[in-house]
C-alpha cells in the first residue's frame, strides 16, 4: 500500500504566491505493482492532467528560494521591485537535485563557471547565449518541462503522449529503435516500457539546449536521460525521476526528483497548475479540457528578459 | 459516371494490379478492411502527408519561381472572396516573403496544417483525436466526446474543433478562429468567423479522403470546398521529427556558444 502522498505538507499560498500548488515536502512514490486501472492495451491509465507540486523553473536546486544574490532585485512582470518574502531554506520544498546528496550539480569547474556567467547575466542578457531559451518559447527539455505549468498526458497503443505549456513529446513504447545519433532534438528522443507502476524511459538524441533552469545548469549534447516516471496506484500523484549521465559537463551522474499531482475537476484554477476548464456538454459528468498551447505566436516580453534580440 | 472516368479508373485497376503484383514478394497483400477501434469507428491513427501541393496555392496555378504548377483543390476552382477580401488577398501575396505565418515559424492552423507539405501524426482515442503536425510540433485536438464549442469566441490558432461519427466519417466542426493564419503560400485568408465542417473517411486503409467547406461571411460571397488526399507515410522508419522551426534562429548559441 503506497500512502506516500498523506505525509505530503501543502502549504497555503500567500498573498504574493497564489499560485496554487507549493509543497515544501514530499515523499517520493516508490516503485511498484500497478493496481489502479488499466487501458484496453494493458497499460496502467495515467492519462489526464497533471501539474508539479513544487514551483517553476526559476531555480533548479531550490525551488522556492530565490535566484541569486540579486533576485531581489529583479524587476517583475509589472515592473515592480520583487517583494516576494522567502522563508527559511528549511521550510521550503529541497533541492531537484536528489542525488547526489549534497542536492548540487556536479558539474565539471569549466561548466560551473559558465553556469555562473549564465545566472550573471539572466537578467541582463548583452550576449545571445544568455536568453534563457525558454523565454523564448523554445521547448522546456526532458526534466524543465515538468518545473512549468500544469500539462497533459495521453496514452495509446505504442505510445505516450506529453502535451506541455511549451512543446510537445512522443514517449515511444513500441519497442522500435532511436532515431539515428547525429539528430539531436530539444525534447530528445524517447523510447520507454512498462514496469509495474513505472514508465522507464531511455531518452537520447538531447541536443540540450534548453537549460534546466533559469539558474543557468546545464549538460552538453553528449547527455543521456533515463527517467522514470512512477505512477501512485491511486492515481493522484507521481514522482519524476531522471538520471542525467553526461561526461563532457558532469563529473558523475545525477538525479533530478519532481513531484506531480492529478489535476480534477476539483482543482482550483490558478492560471499556473491548473489550466484547465469545465467543457460544455449536456452530461452531468465533469469533463476538463485545456485550451490549445501555441507559444511563439503570441510571445512578448516575458520571462523578464528581452526575447527579440537575436 | 462518365466514360472518360470509367476509363480512368480501369487504368488505375489495371495498374495498381501491377503494382501488387511486383510489390507482393515484399509486402503482405492489403488487408481488405480500413484500420477500426475497439469501438468499431474507422481508427485514423498513422502519420499522414498530403501530396497536393495545396499549399503553395488552393486555387488552380502555373509554376512560379515560389513552387510547382498544381490543378488545384478547390471544387469549382475559384475562391468566392467578396471583392474587399480579393484586393486583400492581393496584399497578402505581394508581402508573402514575410507575411505569410508560415515564414515566421508560427502554427500552420486549421486547415493548413493538414494539406501542407509536411507530415503529421494522428493519435485517437474514443474521446478525442490529437493531431501531431510536424511543423512547429504544434497540437490540435478534435473532441468527439460530445462537448460543444465554448461559450463566446475564442481566438485560437487551431480552431475549436468538435468531431462525430457519421457512419464512417469523421465530421467536424471548427470555429473560434482567430484569423491570424492563412491557408496557402500566395495569400488564400479567412477571417475569425470562419465556420470549417471537415470530413474525414478512408479512401482505402492508407489513404484519407479530406473535404473541408469554408463558410466566412466577413470574407467569401458563399461557402466553398476543397478534397484533398493524405496517404500514409509507411517508411519503417518514419516519425514525425520535432521541427520547433521558430528555434533554427538562435539554437546555435546553446547549450553554450561553440568556440571558432
Amino acid at each position: 500500500m503506497i500512502l506516500g502522498a498523506l505525509a505530503i505538507v501543502p502549504v497555503i499560498a500567500s498573498a504574493q504566491n497564489l499560485r496554487g500548488w507549493r509543497e515544501s515536502s514530499f515523499v517520493p512514490t516508490p516503485k511498484g505493482e500497478w493496481t489502479g486501472a488499466r487501458l484496453s492495451d494493458g497499460q496502467p491509465d495515467v492519462s489526464g492532467h497533471w501539474s508539479n507540486t513544487i514551483g517553476n523553473h526559476n531555480n533548479l536546486i531550490d525551488p522556492q528560494g530565490p535566484l541569486g544574490a540579486d533576485d531581489e532585485a529583479a524587476p517583475t512582470e509589472n515592473g515592480r521591485q520583487n517583494a516576494r518574502r522567502v522563508k527559511p531554506r528549511s521550510e521550503r520544498a529541497p533541492s531537484r537535485i536528489s542525488d547526489p546528496p549534497d542536492g548540487q550539480i556536479p558539474l565539471q569547474p569549466w561548466a560551473r563557471a559558465k553556469q555562473q556567467e549564465f545566472l550573471k547575466y539572466l537578467n541582463n542578457p548583452i550576449q545571445p547565449e544568455y536568453v534563457e531559451p525558454f523565454a523564448r518559447c523554445a521547448p522546456g527539455g526532458p526534466s524543465k518541462s515538468f518545473m512549468w505549468h500544469g500539462y497533459e498526458i495521453r496514452q495509446f497503443p505504442g505510445s505516450v503522449v506529453f502535451l506541455f505549456d511549451s512543446g510537445n513529446r512522443v514517449i515511444y513504447i513500441d519497442g522500435k529503435p532511436h532515431l539515428p545519433t547525429n539528430l539531436k532534438l530539444w525534447n530528445g528522443d524517447s523510447r520507454g516500457h512498462w514496469e509495474g507502476n513505472t514508465l522507464v524511459v531511455d531518452t537520447t538524441n538531447n541536443n540540450s539546449k534548453a537549460r534546466l533552469g533559469r539558474s543557468g545548469e546545464f549538460v552538453s549534447e553528449n547527455a543521456t536521460i533515463a527517467e522514470r516516471f512512477i505512477f501512485d496506484p491511486s492515481g493522484d500523484r507521481f514522482t519524476y525521476d531522471a538520471t542525467y549521465t553526461d561526461p563532457t559537463v558532469l563529473t558523475r551522474p545525477f538525479t533530478i526528483t519532481i513531484p506531480n499531482r492529478r489535476v480534477t475537476d476539483k482543482t482550483p484554477a490558478d492560471d499556473w497548475n491548473n489550466l484547465t476548464f469545465p467543457a460544455k456538454h449536456a452530461g452531468n459528468e465533469p469533463i476538463i479540457e485545456a485550451y490549445e498551447r501555441v507559444c511563439v505566436e503570441g510571445n512578448g516580453n516575458h520571462g523578464q528578459v528581452a526575447v527579440g534580440s537575436k | 459516371m462518365s466514360s472518360r472516368t470509367l476509363a480512368l479508373l480501369a487504368a488505375l485497376g489495371l495498374a495498381l494490379s501491377i503494382g501488387s503484383a511486383v510489390g507482393r514478394a515484399q509486402t503482405p497483400a492489403a488487408a481488405p478492411g480500413i484500420p477500426r477501434g475497439a469501438d468499431g469507428k474507422p481508427d485514423l491513427s498513422g502519420i499522414w502527408q498530403s501530396l497536393s501541393g495545396a499549399d503553395y496555392g488552393l486555387e488552380p496555378h502555373l509554376a512560379t519561381k515560389d513552387g510547382p504548377p498544381g490543378a488545384g483543390v478547390v471544387e469549382g476552382n475559384v475562391i468566392p472572396y467578396q471583392p474587399a477580401a480579393l484586393q486583400q488577398r492581393a496584399k497578402n501575396f505581394a508581402a508573402r516573403a514575410t507575411a505569410d505565418p508560415r515564414t515566421k515559424c508560427f502554427t500552420l492552423g486549421t486547415p493548413r496544417g493538414i494539406y501542407s507539405n509536411e507530415p503529421f501524426q494522428i493519435f485517437q482515442r474514443p474521446r478525442d483525436l490529437t493531431l501531431l503536425f510536424e511543423f512547429g510540433h504544434p497540437v490540435r485536438t478534435i473532441n468527439t466526446n460530445g462537448t460543444e464549442h465554448p461559450d463566446g469566441h475564442i481566438d485560437f490558432w487551431l480552431g475549436d474543433s468538435r468531431g462525430q461519427w457519421e457512419g464512417d466519417t469523421l465530421a467536424v466542426d471548427v470555429t473560434d478562429f482567430n484569423g491570424e493564419t492563412w491557408l496557402d503560400r500566395v495569400g488564400d485568408y479567412n477571417s475569425d468567423e470562419l465556420h470549417l465542417v471537415e470530413r474525414w473517411s478512408y479512401l482505402d486503409r492508407n489513404t484519407i479522403r479530406y473535404r473541408a467547406t469554408f463558410d466566412d461571411p466577413k470574407v467569401y460571397t458563399k461557402p466553398w470546398t476543397i478534397e484533398v488526399l493524405l496517404y500514409r507515410r509507411l517508411e519503417p522508419n518514419v516519425q514525425i521529427i520535432e521541427n520547433y522551426c521558430s528555434t533554427l534562429e538562435y539554437g546555435e548559441h546553446y547549450p553554450v556558444p561553440s568556440t571558432k
